[in-house]
């Protein structure tokens, strides 16, 4: 990487970037497997396509795959395309020459969550069940107490873990040993959750302000409190040592190495002007982190400098996703105007 | 509503109702109607109402406690969801209206437009409409407690069926109603039949247009009523208020006696500011802003309404009294 925050020309101008304006709230954002393409869901059901080379000339590329809102969307771990999801129940396919193929239709549920893992398996949520997508296969896992409000894969692929109200609830994917699923009760409700990227913690935001984390193999779990708003945005560093959370003015960082977050405070930096952190997305390898604004700013910090710069000027959309290429040099951002936005940060 | 921030709100429109009291007939009204508005419908029971419109959403009825350690403080999770969800899409419409099942508790879909952020920034509860069959009103009340807490959570209530009661025994269910909620508008319908302005962005949140329609105090002969009943009561100053004092009074009495207040809803004069100042809450939550500007020469008094159980008016007012400078 070739990102150097320290460096007088990173703080002076933005990157380049490829901005693209439709007129729907763009509700996800992602790149394919190999990172060739870009792809954004969109508020009247599309899913856009774009080159994530932002110099190659963009075709016009955009399926209307949903009736209504494309609420979610993931690169596909076993194809050269997308998986989407929309709040008419369907979950779809979507192949690199733009076909679509339907793995599930729900009739009166909202596919709010999507998760992929790169063993080929997908993970979808559909009112209080969890649908897995493996092998031309399709399994439901619940029902849960309540709708399921966050997924994520272990590390290993091997198991899903799903909030609800209540506490969360992991289940094992094997179909040779059927386990019982594992229920971590914690009264309330939890409305967004990821797996550390070394599968030891769960993390989840809950309704009420704060965030809790479980560990996996004692079950026992710790709660952070203290925020202005609900943590809806979480993500695990790559080695797994920190926690961005999101809805705090600046980048927001739980200490996982050592002893632990417990009894400490996170760590904290950026530039505080830009508002409520709205999305936060730890780089795939480095240790930087993207954060978006509900101004529409965009800043990249570094933890180990507490240095951060802005990709991106305070516009007044709020920024309503992120993601990075698999390589760390690209990053996708969406908002709530409409704007379809692709930065490159190789310079 | 005058306030700015206000206009990029969606109104919310609660519908309460007893089962079978007329909610999916008036729904069918507000839909079919030439207005040229566009309606998302949330409701609970998908599929078996015939409700012709793209925008109709199931909500589950996921009542979650919030972890106060207070009983009355509930939110519906699905509506949180759906209100984001719905907030995503393209075509945007002109408001939102919510069907509660005939025997929920209209507490906590109203709380969620207090409690929520996301909610609160994005929409504003207009009104909470309660339809009410007037042969059955009676008989629902000693079914429990539900058809007494429709009333006393509703802005507009629509006394339907009225074609089907003597002229007594409607003056009798109208009584009733008003031994209950007296702030409520109240409007005789066969059907449902009703314009739609009757109901429909009430801005019940300014609280003006409201206390307009306040019924005279000679309705009652309730005087001699058990504590533990529901009812409503007013209270009013015409001294202005301290804002920091009644911020204190406020937030400790509803601690206290959240629970039982239902519904609360002010406009105050405060001291030096030149608007208004209106909230409405639901047990022990509420939301406030300032409403439209006081008129030159116009009398500032301040008038506060209460809805509930257990209220003492003598207590209440003492207690709004020493918030007055």
């Amino acid at each position: 990487m070739k990102i150097d925050l320290a460096n007088p020309a990173w703080q002076q101008t933005l990157p380049p970037a490829r901005s693209v304006a439709t007129d729907a709230p763009v509700a996800a954002c992602a790149f394919n497997r190999d990172g060739s393409t870009v792809a954004f869901a969109l508020g009247d059901g599309c899913v856009r396509l774009l080159p994530a080379d932002i110099k190659q000339a963009a075709p016009e590329a955009t399926a209307p795959l949903h009736k209504g809102v494309a609420l979610s969307l993931v690169g596909d771990p076993a194809g050269d395309g997308f998986v989407s999801g929309g709040d008419d129940g369907r979950v779809l396919r979507l192949a690199a020459d733009g076909t679509a193929t339907e793995l599930l239709a729900q009739k009166g549920k909202w596919i709010e969550h999507l998760v992929a893992h790169k063993t080929g398996a997908v993970a979808a949520s559909a009112g209080k069940s969890m649908f897995l997508f493996r092998d031309g296969e399709v399994r439901e896992f619940g029902p849960h107490p309540s709708t399921v409000a966050g997924l994520d894969f272990s590390k290993d692929g091997s198991r899903v873990a799903c909030a609800h109200y209540g506490g969360i609830t992991v289940w094992s994917l094997s179909k040779e040993v059927v386990l019982p699923p594992r229920r971590f009760a914690w009264q309330g409700s939890h409305v967004a959750l990821r797996w550390s990227t070394d599968g030891k913690f769960i993390a989840t935001g809950t309704q009420e302000n704060d965030i809790h984390v479980w560990r996996v193999a004692q079950a026992t779990d710790m709660r952070m409190q203290g925020y202005p708003a609900k943590v809806k945005s979480l993500s695990w560093t790559a080695d797994a040592r920190f926690l961005y959370t999101s809805s705090q003015p600046v980048f927001t960082a739980w200490p996982f190495s050592g002893k632990g977050p417990e009894g400490k405070p996170p760590l904290q930096f950026g530039d505080e002007g830009a508002g409520l952190m709205t999305v936060v997305a730890a780089h795939p390898t480095a240790e930087f982190v993207a954060g978006g604004y509900d101004s529409g700013e965009l800043q990249l910090g570094d933890i180990r400098t507490r240095r951060s710069v802005v990709l991106k000027m305070a516009d007044g959309a709020a920024i309503t996703c992120l993601a990075w290429s698999p390589d760390g040099f690209r990053l996708a951002v969406g908002n709530d105007r409409g704007d379809l936005l692709t930065i490159d940060l190789r310079r | 509503m005058a306030s700015p921030q206000t206009s990029a709100q969606v109104p919310v429109t609660v519908l309460t109702g007893y089962l079978g009291a007329g909610k999916t007939t008036l729904l069918n009204r507000i839909l079919s109607e030439q207005h040229g508005k566009k309606y998302a419908v949330i409701v609970n029971e998908f599929g078996e109402l015939g409700i012709d419109n793209d925008l109709v959403v199931n909500a589950d009825e996921e009542v979650f406690e919030m972890n106060n350690g207070c009983i009355c403080c509930t939110v519906r999770g699905d509506l949180i969801r759906i209100i984001e969800g719905l907030m995503k899409r393209k075509d945007k419409f002109d408001g939102i209206l919510v069907e509660t099942t005939g025997l929920a508790d209209p507490g906590p879909v109203a709380q969620t437009f207090f409690t929520d952020d996301d909610v609160k920034a994005r929409t504003r509860l207009d009104a909470i409409v309660t339809v009410i069959d007037a042969k059955h009103f009676f008989g629902q009340l000693e079914q429990g407690s539900e058809a007494e807490q429709q009333v006393a959570f509703a802005d507009v209530i629509l006394l339907n069926k009225t074609d089907l009661v003597s002229a007594d025994e409607l003056k009798k269910v109208e009584d009733r109603i008003r031994g209950i909620n007296r702030y409520a508008r109240i409007h005789r319908t066969e059907k449902s039949r009703i314009e739609l302005d009757a109901i429909l962005d009430k801005g019940a949140f300014d609280l003006g247009r409201i206390l307009e329609f306040e019924p005279d105090f000679l309705h009652s002969g309730h005087d001699h009523k058990h504590e533990d009943e529901v009812r409503s009561l007013s209270i009013t100053a015409d001294r202005p208020v301290d804002p920091d004092k009644f911020q204190k009074w406020m937030g400790a009495l509803l601690q206290i006696k959240g629970g039982d207040i239902f519904r609360s809803k002010g406009i105050l004069a405060i001291d030096g500011a030149p608007r208004r100042y209106v909230y409405q809450g639901v047990h022990m939550m509420m939301d406030s802003d300032w409403g439209t500007p006081w008129k030159d020469g116009e009398k500032r008094s301040s008038k506060l309404v209460f809805i509930g159980r257990n209220l003492d008016a003598d207590n209440l007012q003492r207690g709004f009294d020493e918030c007055l400078k």
